[in-house]
């Protein structure tokens, strides 16, 4: 069993290790594969984690944008070493890397699953989520999963793992450099309602474009958040309208969908109700929005967003 | 400048698809739409053969339904449309639906083949970055914004775990794009009409080159149950508690 | 009369390349005439304001009764004798004469102090320097006529003498007689030759509404104002044949082309209009101006060649042409009976089908129609029934016997959280009464409204052709609809389609049923205030149901000074309720501070797009009075808490 880790300049993403724990939880002798700069220090840590054994390079080409480096090179790997299966989170990298290598290897590539019972069969929630399905995983090995984020606690079991350094495999073909043009830090803008785990959302009862930043303030806190707006805060001109959510603006899909201050009317729900949970915060008991919530408060957000966000670094620690 | 665009037939987008008894989603005879995600990219590409001369290609894979999705592609404006359908097909997995895709685009060399990130349905992800592999194309994932430099090079902006890039990748090449890379146009009446003048090629998998072998799934489901029910969301006043509460809500879903 | 000719012709050749109308338009012959006699002769919508009325109406009077004048003074050109006969040379023709060229003259002066004292803005943009010429004009007609007739009187050559006239010729009787003479032929020439330069200043100024004023209240559409004539599109015909919408000047109606000569520039309707008074560009009579320009534009100089340049956005912009409400306050306001929704959604109609454009925010409604759900909120069809959790509805299904009352939730009832309280309180009210009633359920579709106020006519003749299927395979004969707007296509558009029902809205049906002993409301005794929901009232005439219903439950209406048939919309109309609001106010929340300003406790409405739109104009002002459905307000008052 392998795991593909990714890797960052500042070292390994936490991901590997939820990957790892699960791998080890199936079968011993767990590899985990770290291609990237950066990679190198990633060794020890992946290590701790329970993998046997490291693939490590650092070439700077394996950073390139289309993966295709890193692919053929983890395919390399793969035919050398032929694994049952290899889990991947569900990153950037880690679609792009799978995508390519179940071009290259012919083998069952399975997304957005939530467990692993066994080498060959695969849980994942579908539908919505309403709906769970087991699927056996057959056809040339390995098998590749991609796991949903968050699907295992990380447990750090000790232990030290070999390394194995590689060389890189070039993609066959001509060569076509995608480069990098410029880059870009998150911190400016944060990721986009799109694709943002957590999107925290502010309506009319913000009272202003400072109420904003309780929410700003709150996603910092949990990171990996997207701040978004009802109709009623865009049109106050309290926010752009890149920020709107809802029939006119954006629909978004996140795992927890928080909304202070917005009633929940039919326009802004069509926008969010997709969400995997939500939590409301208004001070009106009757607000359609509570019938939508999984949680909701009724209660002034000026007082439960700062103890919230108060909450939530005494428990990240950040 | 030819550019390809991926399109997919989805049922219910608005509402919940359901499971047949063979544990597939039910296409035929629901009601669906072309997939509201693949209108955006669908949409750069026209303003992109707009401006710079050339033809747009939908291309499609699924039950005989999913030519509606073809339709509107042509309805909004692109020259051509292609869908593969064979029973040989249902439930595919992404392997085999990639294997058709790319065997339908390679003869069209487009410079530019455009998918969306994910499919409404599915949200896998996966497969339009296998069609890349399959047809040895660089690929761009992720874009926010997409252009053709000098009709040689796609500029894009794509986003990535550490924020955002600005990315130059030679022609021909693959891009999957988000959500508001553009504001999809409303097909006109005309639009509409013209449509069904504009050739709807049918390839067959034997016209594709594509054996019984290459189109086998890997997969099968074997079972389906229904998930817990989220229990009926509670209503609490603000107390002293409350901010706990939420926190725990977030840790139960994994967010922190 | 050649040069008047020449001004003319290319007016009438815009006329000839003009469309033709659907000649049954106008409606059945007596019906028309009956229009002729109270608008035309008897002035009617003139006086929907007093002064101005009067004063139009004794110019416009005393005009016709001064016309056969005219002739006198042309054969009297020839022969100083001459006369008309039979009543030429009476005294009380004199007198009639008189007592109407002094009632011009009140008249004109009466119309000179509203324009320069008073000022009303429904003048601005209007062409003010026209209008001071033409009554220039026709106090100099008038008096030139006074004055003839004075000389006439002293010469002896007349026995038509009335008080003025005569006065005015004892005056001058001490002159010569060859002055006189030389006066009498020089003011009888002056006369004619007034009124001839009048002839030809006719038909390039707005006064040509003289001439078309007539004609245009014969040609205008009979039955509810709410029906819009339909455009029939078969996507099979030839590309030629394909009629969708008005894109240049020649796809525009005879009657709609009339309707641009005919208007007089007063702007009664731009005061009235709920887009314009709340900032917005539109403005009917500025539409009206706009488009006779162009048109006029396209044929100054020529004769027969139309310009054919598209009138959006050459004569009107996009904006313009979206910002209507089609409220129908203006086509009630105009005295000529220029039918300007009409035209606007024509011009819609060419803008979304045939060029695709319209405010992207509209593209919602459209794609929600048009997608499986069919319906403008893009919910599933499968949540039509939603509503109805905990309620016993019967929902009629394929081949179940009709019931005898269907009643059609409409998409703002099954899907909005507010209005899903009117259709509850609707449906248990009806089953309280005993009444058979029975639901769609998921075979309900959108009555295709919002797509057809919007232009899209294509997108409403599918779902009309489809609902009225539905309905009749089911066997529907009665429908009871709580949504104005669903109940105005049902009534007045699906016949169009096939679909001929009795339908009723659910405020007449409740108070039928009040009225009835069906229903026994207790008396709440609530200060309320009613909103007449234009599609409703102004365009169906309903204005009593729903006050019915409001006197069983809370007593008297506290009335607002924009009631009944001067209602101002609450602004959802015209497919307005999916698009962004522009302008220095926004219409609901004006319309909801008028409402408030009664004092009432309560606003009672009749449609669920006036509930939402008034309850959010509720949300932004924080504190007013609660929004609420007739048929909630009777709910509360009948049945048990529930």
């Amino acid at each position: 069993m392998w795991i593909w880790a990714d890797v960052a300049p500042e070292g390994v993403v936490s991901s590997a290790f939820e990957l790892l724990t699960k791998a080890r939880a199936i079968g011993s002798d767990v590899g985990a594969v770290a291609l990237g700069p950066g990679a190198a220090g990633a060794a020890d840590r992946l290590g701790e984690h329970g993998a046997a054994r490291v693939y490590t390079s650092d070439d700077e080409r394996l950073a390139e944008p289309t993966s295709r480096v890193a692919a053929h090179t983890l395919a390399a790997l793969v035919a050398e070493h032929s694994p049952g299966i290899v889990l991947f989170p569900s990153s950037y990298r880690g679609r792009d890397v799978a995508g390519r290598l179940q071009a290259i290897t012919g083998s069952t590539l399975m997304a957005n699953a939530v467990d692993l019972p066994s080498i060959d069969r695969a849980r994942a929630e579908i539908l919505g989520g309403t709906t769970i399905v087991e699927v056996d995983l057959a056809g040339p090995s390995p098998h590749l999963v991609l796991m949903r984020p968050r699907s295992f606690e990380p447990e750090a079991v000790g232990g030290t793992a070999e390394v194995v350094t590689v060389d890189i495999v070039e993609p066959p073909g001509r060569a076509t450099v995608v480069q990098v043009v410029e880059q870009t830090e998150a911190a400016a803008d944060g990721p986009s309602l799109d694709g943002a785990k957590v999107v925290l959302a502010g309506g009319r009862g913000l009272g202003g474009p400072d109420g904003f930043r309780l929410l700003e303030e709150l996603g910092d806190a949990i990171g990996d958040t997207a701040i978004g707006a009802s109709r009623a805060a865009v049109d106050a001109g309290w926010v752009p309208y890149a920020m709107q959510i809802g029939q006119t603006g954006s629909t978004v899909k996140p795992e927890v969908y928080l909304a202070a201050g917005i009633s929940g009317a039919l326009q802004h729900a069509v926008g969010m109700k997709g969400s995997r949970r939500i939590v409301a915060i208004t001070k009106d008991p009757e607000a359609p929005i509570l019938k939508l919530a999984d949680l909701g408060v009724v209660g002034d957000l000026f007082q439960v967003l700062p103890s919230l966000t108060e909450e939530v670094r005494r428990r990240t620690g950040r | 400048m030819d550019i390809a665009v991926l399109v997919k037939w989805v049922p219910e987008p608005q509402g919940t698809p359901t499971l047949g008894p063979d544990h597939l989603l039910v296409r035929e005879g629901a009601d669906g739409a072309l997939d509201p995600g693949d209108e955006y990219g669908l949409e750069r590409a026209l303003q992109l053969v707009e401006r710079d001369g050339g033809e747009v290609t939908v291309v499609s894979m699924g039950p005989e339904v999913a030519v509606a999705a073809v339709q509107r592609g042509l309805a909004m404006g692109a020259g051509r449309g292609v869908l593969v359908t064979d029973d040989a097909l249902r439930g595919a997995d992404t392997l085999v639906s990639a294997r058709v895709l790319a065997a339908t685009i390679g003869p069209i060399g487009a410079d530019l083949v455009v998918a969306a990130v994910e499919s409404t349905d599915g949200y896998t992800g996966t497969l339009p970055i296998t069609v890349a592999e399959l047809l040895g194309l660089p690929s761009v994932t992720f874009a926010t914004s997409v252009d053709i430099v000098d009709g040689s090079h796609l500029r894009a902006e794509r986003q990535t775990a550490a924020g955002a890039e600005v990315v130059s990748s030679p022609l021909p090449t693959l891009v999957t794009v988000t959500t508001g890379v553009a504001e999809p146009r409303y097909p006109s009446l005309k639009g509409v009409m013209a449509a069904k003048s504009k050739p709807l090629d049918r390839p067959s998998l034997a016209d594709l080159g594509l054996g019984a072998d290459d189109v086998r799934p890997s997969q099968t489901v074997a079972s389906v149950e229904a998930a817990p029910v989220k229990a009926g969301g509670r209503v609490i006043e603000a107390g002293p508690e409350t901010a706990a509460e939420i926190a725990d809500l977030l840790a139960e879903a994994r967010v922190i | 009369m050649v040069l008047a000719w020449r001004r003319a012709s290319p007016r009438i050749a815009t006329l000839r390349a003009a469309r033709p109308d659907d000649p049954e338009r106008g409606g059945p012959t007596a019906e028309r005439a009956a229009r002729e006699l109270v608008e035309v002769i008897g002035q009617r919508k003139l006086f929907q304001r007093l002064v101005p009325g009067m004063m139009h109406a004794a110019i416009f009077w005393g005009f016709v009764v001064l016309l056969p004048t005219i002739a006198e003074a042309a054969t009297a050109i020839v022969d100083p004798h001459a006369h008309l006969p039979l009543i030429g040379d009476t005294a009380w023709f004199g007198w009639l004469v008189d007592v109407f060229a002094v009632a011009v003259l009140v008249g004109v002066v009466t119309a000179v102090a509203i324009r320069k004292v008073q000022r009303p803005d429904r003048f601005r943009g209007s062409h003010l320097e026209e209008a001071d010429r033409i009554l220039l004009m026709i106090t100099a007609i008038v008096i030139s006529l006074l004055l003839w007739q004075a000389m006439r009187i002293a010469l002896g050559l007349t026995g038509a003498e009335g008080p003025v006239s005569g006065w005015l010729g004892d005056l001058v009787d001490g002159a010569s007689t060859g002055a006189l003479e030389a006066a009498e032929r020089g003011l009888v020439w002056a006369h004619l030759l007034l009124v001839l330069a009048f002839l030809v200043y006719l038909p390039g100024s707005k006064h040509l509404h003289i001439v078309t004023a007539a004609p245009n209240v014969w040609l205008r559409k009979s039955g509810p104002g709410g029906r819009l004539e339909p455009l029939r599109i078969d996507l099979e015909a030839p590309e030629e044949d394909l009629r969708l919408g008005a894109a240049v000047a020649t796809d525009l109606t005879k009657k709609q082309t009339l309707d641009l000569f005919s208007c007089t520039e007063c702007g009664r309707c731009q005061d009235v209009c709920p887009a314009w008074t709340t900032g917005k560009p539109l403005s009917p009579k500025l539409l009206v101006m706009d488009l006779r320009d162009h048109v006029a534009a396209g044929t100054a100089g020529q004769t027969g060649e139309i310009e054919l340049q598209p009138l959006v956005p050459n004569a009107v912009t996009d904006e313009v042409v979206w910002d209507c409400v089609t409220c129908g306050a203006c086509v009630r306001e105009c005295p000529v009976d220029i039918e300007h929704v009409d035209t606007i959604v024509d011009l819609r109609r060419n803008l979304v089908m045939a060029e695709s454009r319209f405010p992207s925010e509209a593209g919602a409604l459209l794609r929600g129609v048009e997608g499986p759900g069919e319906n403008p909120w893009g919910q599933p069809a499968s949540a039509r029934m939603d509503w109805a959790e905990g309620l016993d509805v019967r929902v009629l299904a394929p081949g179940d016997a009709a019931p005898d009352v269907l009643f059609w939730v409409g998409c703002a009832g099954a899907f909005d959280e507010r209005a899903r309280e009117a259709t509850r309180s609707t449906v248990r009210l009806l089953q309280a009464a005993g009444v058979d009633v029975a639901v769609l359920g998921q075979r309900e579709s959108c009555t295709g409204d919002p797509a057809r106020r919007m232009g899209h006519e294509y997108l409403f003749q599918t779902l009309a052709e489809g609902n009225v299927s539905t309905l009749n395979d089911a066997g529907v004969t009665t429908i009871v609809a709580s949504c104005a707007h669903c109940f105005n296509t049902l009534a007045n558009e699906y016949p169009d389609y096939g679909g001929t029902y009795e339908v009723v809205h659910h405020s007449e049906f409740l108070a039928r049923l009040v009225q009835e002993g069906g229903l026994h409301p207790s008396r709440d005794s609530v200060a309320v205030t009613y909103h007449d929901a234009c599609y409703l009232g102004r365009h169906n005439g309903n204005y009593d149901a729903p006050r019915d219903v409001l006197g069983a439950t809370t007593g008297e209406i506290a009335e607002m000074p924009r009631n009944r048939e001067r209602s101002f919309c609450c602004g959802a109309g015209g497919a307005r309720f999916w698009m962004e609001e522009g302008g220095d106010a926004r219409i609901n929340e004006t319309r909801y501070e008028e409402a408030a300003s009664t004092g009432a406790d309560v606003v009672a409405t009749a449609c669920p797009f006036c509930l939402v739109m008034l309850d959010d104009a509720s949300s932004a002002a924080g504190a007013g009075p609660e929004v609420a459905d007739v048929a909630t307000l009777l709910a509360r008052s009948t049945l048990p808490k529930g």
